[in-house]
């Protein structure tokens, strides 16, 4: 367990209440057994399910750090073998966007942009159909709370998977910023502006959930060093 | 979620050049007694209490048992009921049990009851199931008549007064026409492949079907599209169950001895029934093409004895085969023997499931779990548990699994990531613990209680 000098230990104004979420999925009508039929369904279906296929998929697969990051990539690459097509789809970094609607908006724009290019493709059949599932979340809190750095550290050890992700991907969507609880908190109620602004740039494209939690760990320990 | 790459060679690839033996008499006389005469518990030890919630918590920490709880105070003072058939298939039957054990310790309170079958009624059932999978068939009048009156007679003797009635698959499917109150929701929970019904029967279904509140399928691609909200709950494994506790060395050694199997050379395993659509030849086919390069041994564990476990024709083309090669062992275990199935997958390098149709595949969430690398074929539910060169070998021929077996005997450290990312796929989707939550946010969704 981490110990932060007694002279380090910061108070914060506001405590950070440590919270996480459950997500049931949903299998949505929609299929896709082309490219065309992907788009249309990208376009037509719910905001939930953009965010299943997006948000949560990193949630799902917390433990891969590399391949692509998103269903639409994967479905691309793996049921369609249309590698360009899948490495421009994989490279929409969720961290981009504070609302599913501009992040729908951009996986549109980059299906149509292929397909106009690439005309012949969009009505291959897909060696696989894509099902568009959705995710229906359950916020629940923990009895974790931090009132200082030290305490901080203490629940970021032992919070579970689901909670890191809720602070720390899922936030910018609540928060409406691009950011994340941890880093908001660290800045605004401890004042250690650079530590968050660092565990704000942590690559989780390249990293598992459990790699996250080290390296937020490793940032909030240099920082006070 | 990772790129696909096709037979591709390393330079680094070592080749082991296999020892060849073309006849049993070239096994050391050891191997071939235990083969002749191989021991096996001839009377499987009955089924272990059910786990409590506390012995998970080294596998899901102290803050995952937390939401369970918490998920389940909020369902205090509601009511839950479960119908099944009794011929809920065994392994969605065990774990029914368990996780209704878990719900129970939850103080969740759920009722659990059988629906009582009757030989007509079976029958009826019997080809309601087959039509509801795609197969031909017909059901006259009387016959659905009698299968409404059979629901309609189990509902007036068991009450339905419950917040939440859960029923799982076709049989128990009209008790849905006694639902009276719209506080109270019904569940339809199918774990059959319903994406391709019989059209005629599905006639008569649907509308019971649609009566529910909410459907729950085991994989997209078993879902159909329905007028009700559809779910999706992976069926899952018990990892304290004898089939996937961790099992002490010495014993899956002495397990692997009393079958004739050489530890010092790789050993494939396929845990599958011996019928077509297991495609045990194929994967003899598949084995033989790998063991041109890379020597191993091939173990087809199954039942042969119990009466529709195995195809006649097709157990003698295996046995055929296993009887020419002396490193092909074909094991007779039945489901029961749940220890030294595990022992078999655990001594594995490699489990192959060739099915040409399928379920879920909840073998390959077995080996997952034991941390085997998983070469399968892309159908059913497989695909939703390995994810390609990522947690394991998707394959479409018999060529595919001898190259994805060549491949992982030859590049161990890949064997090794697979394996690993395979048994956290497992952990964090495929266990009873996730089953029991899913159950529980599914109870807090339907009754409003939730926080969004």
């Amino acid at each position: 367990m981490m110990q932060i000098a007694p002279t380090s230990v910061r108070w914060a104004r506001t405590p950070f209440y440590f919270s996480s979420a459950e997500h049931l999925l949903r299998i949505e009508p929609q299929r896709a057994a082309s490219l065309a039929e992907l788009l249309e369904g990208v376009k037509d279906c719910s905001e939930d399910s953009i965010f299943q296929h997006t948000f949560r998929t990193l949630q799902e697969h917390h433990f891969i750090q590399e391949g692509y990051s998103n269903d639409f990539a994967h479905w691309a690459f793996f049921a369609c073998n249309e590698n360009e097509l899948a490495e421009r789809l994989a490279s929409v970094d969720v961290r981009e966007f504070i609302s599913v609607k501009t992040l729908r908006t951009r996986v549109i724009e980059i299906l149509e942009d292929f397909l106009t290019n690439h005309p012949r493709v969009g009505e291959r059949t897909a060696m696989e159909p894509f099902y568009f599932c959705s995710s229906t979340s359950v916020v629940l809190p923990t009895p974790l709370v931090a009132r200082n750095l030290q305490e901080f550290v203490d629940a970021l050890e032992s919070i579970s998977i689901h909670s890191l992700y809720y602070h720390f991907i899922e936030a910018r969507l609540r928060l409406k910023l691009t950011s994340n609880d941890f880093s908001v908190w660290l800045e605004h109620e401890v004042g250690l502006g650079r530590a968050a602004d660092l565990i704000n740039r942590i690559d989780i494209y390249t990293s598992t959930l459990q790699g996250v939690r080290h390296r937020i760990l490793r940032i909030v320990e240099s920082a006070l060093a | 979620m990772g790129p696909a790459k096709g037979p591709d060679r390393s330079d680094n690839e070592s080749v082991e050049r296999p020892s060849v033996r073309t006849s049993p008499d070239d096994l050391p006389p050891a191997f071939v007694e235990k083969r002749r005469k191989p021991r096996i518990q001839e009377k499987p030890t009955g089924p272990p209490l059910p786990a409590k919630l506390g012995d998970y918590e080294h596998l899901l920490g102290k803050s995952g048992i937390e939401e369970l709880r918490y998920l389940a105070q909020g369902l205090r003072g509601k009511s839950i009921k479960v119908v099944h058939a009794p011929s809920l298939e065994n392994h969605a039957g065990e774990m029914l049990n368990r996780s209704i054990s878990l719900l129970t310790e939850l103080e969740v309170v759920a009722n659990f009851e059988a629906m009582v079958e009757d030989p007509e009624f079976r029958k009826v059932a019997h080809m309601i199931r087959r039509t509801l999978g795609g197969d031909a068939g017909y059901l006259a009048k009387e016959a659905k008549d009698l299968y409404l009156r059979r629901g309609d007679h189990f509902r007036e003797r068991s009450r339905f007064n419950e917040d939440v009635v859960v029923v799982h698959d076709p049989e128990p499917l009209s008790l849905v026409r006694g639902k009276s109150s719209k506080n109270q929701y019904w569940v339809w929970r199918c774990h059959m492949d319903l994406s391709n019904p019989n059209e005629e029967i599905w006639k008569f279904l649907r509308p019971l079907v649609e009566s529910h509140d909410a459907a729950v399928f085991s994989a997209q691609v078993f879902a159909y599209p329905l007028s009700i909200p559809e779910y999706l709950f992976y069926p899952c494994i018990d990892p304290l169950s004898e089939r996937n506790k961790q099992l002490e060395p010495s014993y899956i050694q002495h397990v692997c001895e009393e079958f004739g199997i050489d530890r010092s050379r790789p050993v494939i395993t396929q845990v599958s029934s011996f019928d077509r659509n297991q495609d045990p030849m194929g994967v003899i086919a598949a084995y033989r093409l790998a063991k041109k390069y890379v020597d191993c041994q091939l173990v087809l564990v199954g039942s042969i004895d119990t009466e529709g476990a195995a195809e006649p024709d097709v157990m003698a083309e295996v046995m055929d085969a296993a009887n020419r090669d002396p490193d092909i062992l074909v094991v007779n275990l039945p489901a029961s023997s749940a220890s030294e199935i595990n022992a078999l997958q655990s001594a594995s390098r490699i489990i192959v499931q060739k099915s040409s149709r399928g379920g879920f595949g909840t073998t390959v969430t077995e080996a997952l779990w034991k941390g085997k690398p998983v070469v399968a074929s892309a159908v059913g539910g497989v695909p939703n548990q390995i994810i390609h060169k990522i947690t394991g070998a998707l394959v479409h021929s018999v060529e595919g699994f001898a190259y994805q077996i060549r491949y992982l005997l030859t590049h161990q450290e890949l064997a090794e990531q697979l394996g690993k990312n395979g048994r956290e796929h497992v952990q964090e989707n495929f266990l009873l613990t996730s089953d029991v939550k899913r159950w529980l946010l599914l109870f807090q969704i339907l009754l409003h209680l939730s926080r969004r």
